[in-house]
């Protein structure tokens, strides 16, 4: 974990909503493993006390992107980020993707949550392992990935304006895979995960999920970004075996151990 | 220029950190040269581990944030295995922050600290955390019970003692007195204010606990007036807190009448800032030919 200040290469719309900046930050970059984030400074203007933790989307050794919606006040400031500008980043945070040898990947992204998957997606890629990757969103206006059936990508809509239409685990009829040597990375809104998470409990597949949390540092000392586990071994006293830290313990739980997403 | 001292203890600077906004020191080692603080005040230790309160724990506000994280910590036990040593290791001064839910059990903190190897030079006992059911506040807005807490304590201890100071209080000035009177070395002021927020769409709470603490710059100008009625009304030394993000904030502190500061909400975003406000303050000392920081201390000039 570093404090790096990174330098804007890009910030463009990529589709309907969707935005990715790259971002000059060798420190950050060198370090970063598929499934991290960083925590970004919007602005040196930037009034509100907390920063805006976003998933590495992709990373070389040189640079980092980011994918990101303009939903509020944080996200505005960045989609302003002009070519060239100076961004306060810390990263990289919080644990990675990791545990698919044995299995078939399959990665699930449902919105700006394909940040981290995508970043595994390229990972897996470079590795030459075999994997799908599914990516959901509302209309087609908002996918920016091509589907290909040979090389295992789908997309899911809420219309069905393209690929399979409905829910993002719609797609996991689309190609055959054995749920017992299968594992399940996934990324996207808690009611997607949810559904994911309990699919992959019933039908007992790996699967890890990364959750999203709101959070005032990223880096443990604030301790807000709570995520409820099962904590099957109850001490009366105990520290992060119930309330374990999204941004030190996690982002990225496995379906067993979590209450919900 | 900068260096304060508070009894006999010497700081490099009057620059602390909140008890909770700095973890233990090692989360953030990679952040900020330790090394430059007057000193790390830690995070709140209580007699066993604690979970905290179930989430949502934080909200941001218009400058400033809700917590309610509910005194989480690996407990007394596992404080001194595991992080006094790194603590120890370090070259600034440590103060240690005590939670508990009765009398007993911050004496016996207390005592399991001062049996232990640590070179902290003192504690700072907090009667003011709004977001546990038991465990301080009772303390806190009772004159008769801070000052019998502060006395038992001292009993107990010649490190620096700290008693840190609830503003949700009728009167801050009669709790400030009733930790001198038991002994307090200072105290520190204020702890978070409470408050509470409402989602419009669900109508739920934005905090589990609904009600939590506010901190950040939305709560300087309340942070400033307590110390003004806090430094007319007791002569130890105050140290303030409450939403300083920067160096003229400092400034402001001092003049109200504190002897040192704590930096808390600032560092969960710039945990670097110390180090910036240290350069700042010391090129305004000079461009204004102030000798000593402690020049300024109490030194407002009130209109009559």
């Amino acid at each position: 974990m570093i404090r790096e200040i990174g330098q804007v290469v890009f910030n463009r719309e990529i589709a309907k909503h969707f935005y990715e900046a790259e971002i000059i930050a060798p420190l950050i970059s060198s370090k970063c493993k598929p499934g991290q984030f960083i925590n970004i400074l919007p602005s040196p203007n930037w009034k509100n006390v907390m920063r805006r933790p976003m998933s590495v989307s992709f990373q070389n050794d040189e640079k980092i992107r980011i994918i990101y919606k303009i939903v509020g006040e944080g996200t505005q400031f960045i989609g302003n980020w002009k070519v060239g500008e100076s961004v306060d980043l810390i990263g990289p945070l919080g644990n990675y993707w990791k545990d698919w040898e044995g299995y078939f990947p399959i990665l699930m992204g449902g919105g700006v949550g394909i940040a981290p998957i995508l970043n595994l997606h390229y990972y897996l890629n470079s590795q030459n392992i075999n994997h799908a990757l599914i990516m959901g969103a509302r209309t087609k206006a908002e996918h920016f990935l091509q589907p290909s059936q040979n090389d295992n990508i789908f997309l899911t809509t809420d219309d069905g304006s393209i690929g399979v239409k409905g829910w993002i685990t719609n797609a996991l009829n689309e190609f055959s895979f054995d749920p017992l040597k299968s594992k399940i990375f996934t990324c996207g809104p808690p009611l997607m995960m949810e559904a994911i998470r309990k699919l992959s409990l019933d039908k007992k597949i790996e699967c890890d999920l990364a959750l999203e949390r709101l959070m005032a540092c990223g880096f443990g000392i604030c301790q807000g970004c709570t995520v409820e586990k099962t904590n099957k071994e109850k001490h009366q006293h105990s520290y992060r075996s119930t309330f374990a830290l999204a941004c030190i313990d996690g982002p990225i739980f496995s379906s067993s151990e979590l209450v919900s997403c | 220029m900068l260096n304060v001292k508070i009894k006999d203890i010497q700081f490099n600077n009057p620059l602390l950190t909140a008890s909770g906004t700095f973890g233990y020191g090692d989360e953030v080692k990679s952040l900020t040269d330790l090394s430059k603080l007057g000193g790390i005040v830690t995070k709140s230790v209580t007699l066993d581990p604690r979970e905290g309160n179930p989430p949502p724990r934080i909200y941001e506000t218009t400058s400033g944030m809700l917590n309610s994280i509910g005194l989480a910590n690996v407990g007394i036990d596992t404080y001194c295995k595991q992080k006094l040593p790194f603590l120890n290791s370090l070259d600034t001064k440590i103060i240690i922050n005590i939670a508990g839910s009765s009398l007993d059990e911050y004496v016996k903190v207390l005592e399991k600290l001062e049996e232990s190897n640590g070179v902290h030079v003192g504690y700072e006992i907090n009667i003011s955390c709004p977001n546990v059911k038991k465990g301080g506040m009772q303390f806190g807005v009772d004159c008769l019970m801070t000052e019998q807490l502060t006395k038992r304590l001292r009993e107990k201890t010649d490190k620096l003692l700290i008693m840190k100071l609830s503003p949700n209080v009728t009167s801050i000035q009669e709790i400030a007195k009733a930790s001198e009177n038991g002994g307090a070395d200072a105290v520190s002021a204020i702890n978070t204010l409470v408050g509470a927020g409402i989602d419009i769409n669900t109508r739920k709470p934005v905090l589990n606990t609904t009600f939590g603490g506010l901190s950040g710059p939305a709560i300087k100008p309340i942070a400033i007036a307590n110390i003004l009625k806090i430094s007319k009304a007791v002569s130890i030394p105050i140290i303030g807190i409450g939403g300083i993000s920067n160096y003229k904030d400092v400034i402001e502190f001092i003049l109200a009448g504190a002897t040192m500061i704590q930096l808390g909400t600032i560092n969960f975003s710039q945990p670097q800032r110390n180090e910036e406000i240290l350069v700042q303050l010391k090129k305004w000392l000079n461009e204004k030919n102030i000798s000593q920081i402690m020049d300024l201390k109490g030194a407002v000039e009130c209109y009559s």
